[in-house]
């Protein structure tokens, strides 16, 4: 027994001894090289977090440096009263997390300076200092995302996850996988908030197990939405901010493929409507349903009296609905924005009112959303159609509505595709999707709108390991901002799907 | 590699739990098994979501031999204790490995229990009973929190079940029962007795017959599917000579997957208008496996085929719905990454690129082709680029999509491409020919004279020239601008000659097709007037 005894403790203590040895060499430390020599350059860092803005609440802005034997980053606030070292350790740069809140706590309102020395072939290089600037305003804690490899058509591996900005926790809401393994899969979509909570929450399952999930004040239900009226069942959607009532658009879909240009993809719409649902009462009523006219992606302004979407004009020359017709003239399909006027009263809309004419500027305006204040609206623009991911030539745009105007977004957009914008809740920050690190993985991006209206240079959210979305194979889109994490489990969402969905009704207004 | 591992896995297994020699044999059963398994997959193999599927099984009986070594003998305590801390291990075992071994952590557990089991009933009870609840309720356990799993799927972690949509082939399945089912025996196999050597040797002969009859029959031999795999290794490293080799080697009717290879060997030595019909162009469908699964192209070598005929836009589709419902592989990772070269995509062909160089065998490839990335001239003169990116360049955009048709994307795109590039435009000109569509033939016929003047036309293109006009009347065409080769003519006309003169005879045309075959095969008319009822997949 002794001997037993014995064993157990030997092996106890060489655990320990382990668990030490990784704490104190974790707990090493880099420091800066003695001698090296000066490059008149700002580095290259991936990803690129030179000169941006970001929130006093943001997690580690992890970097990597390419083709190099080792790195340090020296971080020091304006006052110089902070001063710290990260790197040492290959080619990364990865930021204690506690020491990083207290950086960005000193420097909240003013900037971190940011010196890099690089070791090749053993020698030190250092370059000139790059700045982080720390806004006063926070973020939204969290966001949430679709994660899905860069496919076309089969859903057979989807999740919708929610990440904690403040740190990297990322945990998963809910995965396709969860319910089905065969080849079709389910598609699981549009996820979408009230007011930026998650007691009110939604998102479509399509194929298998379809119907949409709804959470109405923390309660699960689960609702077929397509009623006779609608041309399909709902999808793009928007909740009212103050009323338990969802705006969506209803639409016919298809997507075609081309032959040789690395746009690759075209989404088009043959036949869109707009109708709202009350969720208490389960009752679909029809918004907007002008055979000649493509509505989608309706958003409701804050203050809850203003319905925005876009719509483009195309009137079918031959068949309602021809497929081989739209495929001939997609590039006609170009979307301009307008808002209708909502009585919460009597749940009744005015006219169609004009908000932004893209189509004189030859180009397509879609998903709009509104700033708090109902000064801006934020939209994607491309050449045409609606899923402007695909567009590399897409960006985002903000309209002032008191100018008429579009603000100067260059600094927040890139060469590549830009789309699905959408503000935090205190209007300062614009989240949006990117491919601009490769060109085919979507990413998700942040930028800075300040109280001036301008806006700034935007940075992809950071990764614990800074390689992280470089060698994702899976793209994060359709991100959106959340207060709060969403507290239903996976479990809960599955148990729900499985049970059969409650039919919407028809409103007879 | 692979017989390493069940050499291992028997001698681990004889040795740990004793097994007398003339007892050993039974030891082979699920090697046989494990043999069985891989041998039998035939077109599975290209929907497996498992790429490591010939690796995880012994991998995973090993280790289940591993874990469940008696260590508890080796403790210096009352051979009580040693079995209380076996009785332990089950429940610890499984739970501890059940990541990533998944149902081999509950063999291992098994395995224990059976230890325990043969040594007597006081211990063997509790471990029987631990067991029980251990496969019951460690899975579930382990898999509570996951969300890649279905909740109903928990006990099938590591488990290959033969699914694809509503389909199930539990045939297949039967090697894997054997492999979980025979080593928790083992114990039992120690005890046998070592005097009874006609008995075992008797028990052994059949044996050695049931599993050479079991390999006989599950294994998939058919011919198509190994030339196909052959020929796609072909196109992948550019040997074209072996492709074409490969397909004239075949007797049968051959899967439209290897006439598009074939063609891809052709068109990139210049002879695709000039020698198609010199191969078997007698189509069937690829043959099924326990008629579980009917492959297509589309599941097979879509991306490789799109990719060789420049359309990497379908070729990049077709990877990732792949890599969706089958998994990554470096295979595919290798495809996206020349595609996107292709395209002009650097950035995301380097995603690639990197990925692969951390591979211990994909390395040496990622650096060749990070070259070609960093200058694109390399295209011109590298094998692998060269021909994609001129049909790349070439064939003309359309917006449309493949319905899983990839051959007939293919024809229909390039029928009507127009080019006055000579390579690419032989390709059109081929494939107007093949499609018999006349309108496209000579407007085809037409532009390759246009761009090659002075040159003789491929001697199929000649040979459906002189066919057209002459047998279905084509009207309007003038060819005394084309100079037929004297071969051509001959056998053109003696061609006409026999199939008039079997007409006569009131042959059938079946009965025609067989008599000009061995004279006539290879050309142009044979094949219009023979094989009318070829299906694509």
């Amino acid at each position: 027994m002794n001997n037993l005894i014995r064993l157990v403790l030997g092996m106890l203590s060489m655990a320990v001894f382990a668990a030490l040895s990784l704490f104190l060499g974790g707990c090493g430390g880099a420091s800066l090289p003695s001698s090296y020599a000066q490059v008149d350059a700002e580095p290259d860092i991936w990803p690129d977090y030179k000169g941006v803005t970001v929130p006093p609440n943001i997690a580690p802005l992890n970097f990597l440096v390419d083709s190099v034997d080792d790195v340090v980053a020296e971080f020091q606030t304006g006052d110089a009263k902070v001063q710290k070292v990260y790197g040492g350790d290959a080619n990364k740069v990865q930021i204690d997390e506690r020491e990083w809140r207290e950086m960005l706590l000193s420097a909240r309102g003013k900037s971190l300076s940011v010196t890099v020395y690089t070791k090749r072939e053993g020698k030190w290089s250092a370059y000139r200092p790059f700045t982080i600037h720390v806004a006063e305003e926070e973020i939204d804690p969290y966001i949430s995302y679709r994660v899905l490899p860069p496919t076309f058509v089969g859903f057979d591996e989807l999740s919708i996850c929610q990440r904690n900005l403040t740190s990297f926790e990322e945990t998963t809401i809910y995965n396709n996988r969860l319910i089905c393994d065969d080849l079709e899969g389910q598609c699981i979509n549009c996820h979408s908030y009230q007011n930026y909570g998650t007691d009110n929450m939604m998102f479509h399952m399509r194929l298998e197990h379809a119907g949409t999930m709804i959470v109405s004040d923390g309660e699960l239900i689960f609702v077929d939405l397509k009623t006779e009226s609608m041309i399909s069942a709902a999808a793009y959607n928007s909740w009212h901010p103050s009323l338990p009532v969802i705006a969506f658009s209803t639409d016919h879909t298809m997507q075609s493929f081309h032959t040789r240009d690395v746009t690759k993809v075209e989404v088009i719409e043959s036949a869109s409507d707009i109708v709202i649902y009350d969720v208490k009462k389960n009752r679909v009523q029809v918004v907007l349903c002008d055979s000649t006219e493509m509505e989608l992606f309706p958003s409701w302004s804050p203050d809850g009296k203003w319905l925005y979407y876009c719509s483009a004009h195309y009137e079918y020359e031959g068949e309602y609905e021809d497929t081989s017709e739209l495929l001939e003239r997609y590039k006609t399909l170009q979307y301009r924005l307008y808002r209708l006027s909502f009585d919460a009263g009597s749940m009744t809309f005015g006219e169609p009112e004009l908000v932004y004419d893209a189509v004189e500027r030859n180009r397509s305006a879609v998903q709009p959303r509104v700033s708090q204040d109902g000064r801006y609206v934020l939209f994607a623009e491309g050449p045409w159609g609606l899923f402007h991911i695909w567009h590399p030539t897409a960006d985002i745009q903000v309209l002032d509505m008191q100018t008429g105007q579009l603000l100067d977004t260059a600094p927040m957009n890139s060469a590549r595709a830009e789309s699905y914008p959408s503000f935090s809740s205190n209007d300062r920050w614009i989240l949006f999707e990117s491919r601009r690190d490769d060109g085919n993985y979507t990413r998700t991006y942040i930028a800075y709108f300040d109280a001036e209206g301008r806006l700034h240079k935007a940075f992809e959210v950071p990764a614990e390991d800074p390689e992280y979305f470089r060698l994702l194979l899976r793209s994060w889109s359709r991100p959106e901002f959340m207060k709060e994490p969403v507290r239903i489990t996976p479990g809960q969402f599955l148990e729900k799907a499985r049970t059969e969905p409650i039919k919407a009704e028809e409103s007879s207004r | 590699m692979l017989i390493a591992l069940w050499l291992a896995i028997f001698l681990l297994a004889k040795y740990a739990f004793r097994i007398a020699d003339e007892w050993s044999f039974l030891l082979f059963i699920p090697l046989v098994a494990l043999l069985c398994s891989d041998i039998q997959l035939g077109y599975w193999v290209y929907v497996l979501v498992d790429v490591d599927y010939l690796f995880y099984h012994p991998l995973g009986l090993l280790t289940a031999l591993l874990i469940s070594l008696p260590f508890w003998q080796l403790l210096p305590v009352k051979e009580n204790v040693q079995q209380s801390v076996a009785l332990a291990w089950i429940p610890l075992a499984a739970a501890l490995f059940y990541y990533p071994f998944g149902i081999y952590a509950l063999l291992a557990s098994a395995i224990v229990a059976a230890r325990l089991l043969a040594r007597g009933p006081y211990f063997g009870l509790g471990a029987l009973v631990t067991v029980l609840l251990t496969i019951w309720l460690i899975p579930l356990w382990e898999t509570a929190d996951s969300v890649l799993i279905r909740p109903d799927q928990s006990w099938m972690y590591g488990f290959r079940k033969f699914e694809l949509d509503k389909l199930r082939d539990t045939s297949l399945e039967i090697p894997f029962y054997l492999v979980l089912i025979l080593p928790v025996l083992f114990p039992f196999f120690g005890k046998l007795g070592t005097k009874k050597l006609l008995y075992s040797q008797g028990l052994m002969l059949v044996t050695a017959v049931v599993m050479y009859c079991c390999l006989q029959s599950r294994d998939f031999t058919d011919y198509n599917f190994h030339a196909e795999m052959r020929m796609q290794r072909g196109v992948e490293e550019c040997r074209w000579g072996d492709v074409l080799s490969e397909a004239a080697k075949v007797t049968g009717p051959v899967t439209r997957e290897m006439v598009m290879l074939r063609n891809i060997a052709l068109i990139n030595r210049g002879e695709f208008c000039s020698k198609c019909y010199a191969y078997n162009n007698e189509s069937i469908q690829p043959a099924v496996v326990s008629d579980s699964i009917h492959i297509r192209i589309c599941d097979q070598a879509a991306d490789l085929i799109y990719y060789n005929f420049g359309e990497t836009i379908f070729a990049i589709r077709r990877a990732i719905e792949r890599c969706m419902h089958y998994g990554y592989s470096y295979y595919t990772l290798r495809m996206l990454a020349q595609c996107a070269i292709v395209n002009g995509e650097t950035d995301n062909a380097r995603k690639y690129l990197r990925l692969l160089s951390r591979t211990t065998f994909q390395r040496k490839w990622a650096e060749e082709i990070l070259r070609v990335a960093d200058d694109e001239r390399l295209m011109l003169t590298d094998e692998r680029f060269r021909m994609p990116l001129k049909l790349y360049n070439e064939g003309s955009e359309l917006v449309g999509t493949d319905d899983k048709y990839v051959e007939l994307t293919i024809m229909k795109k390039w029928m009507y491409t127009m080019t006055d590039d000579p390579e690419a435009q032989e390709v059109a000109l081929g494939y107007a020919m093949i499609m018999r569509d006349r309108n496209c033939f000579w407007t085809q016929v037409q532009r390759h004279y246009n761009i090659n003047p002075a040159a003789p036309f491929p001697t199929h293109v000649q040979e459906a020239m002189l066919f057209d006009v002459n047998e279905l009347n084509m009207q309007g065409v003038n060819l005394s601008f084309v100079k037929f080769d004297e071969r051509v003519l001959e056998r053109y006309k003696a061609f006409t000659d026999r199939l008039k003169y079997y007409s006569s005879q009131g042959m059938n045309e079946k009965q025609i097709g067989r008599a000009l075959r061995p004279e006539f095969g290879d050309t142009y008319m044979w094949d219009y007037c023979v094989l009318r009822e070829i299906q694509t997949n």
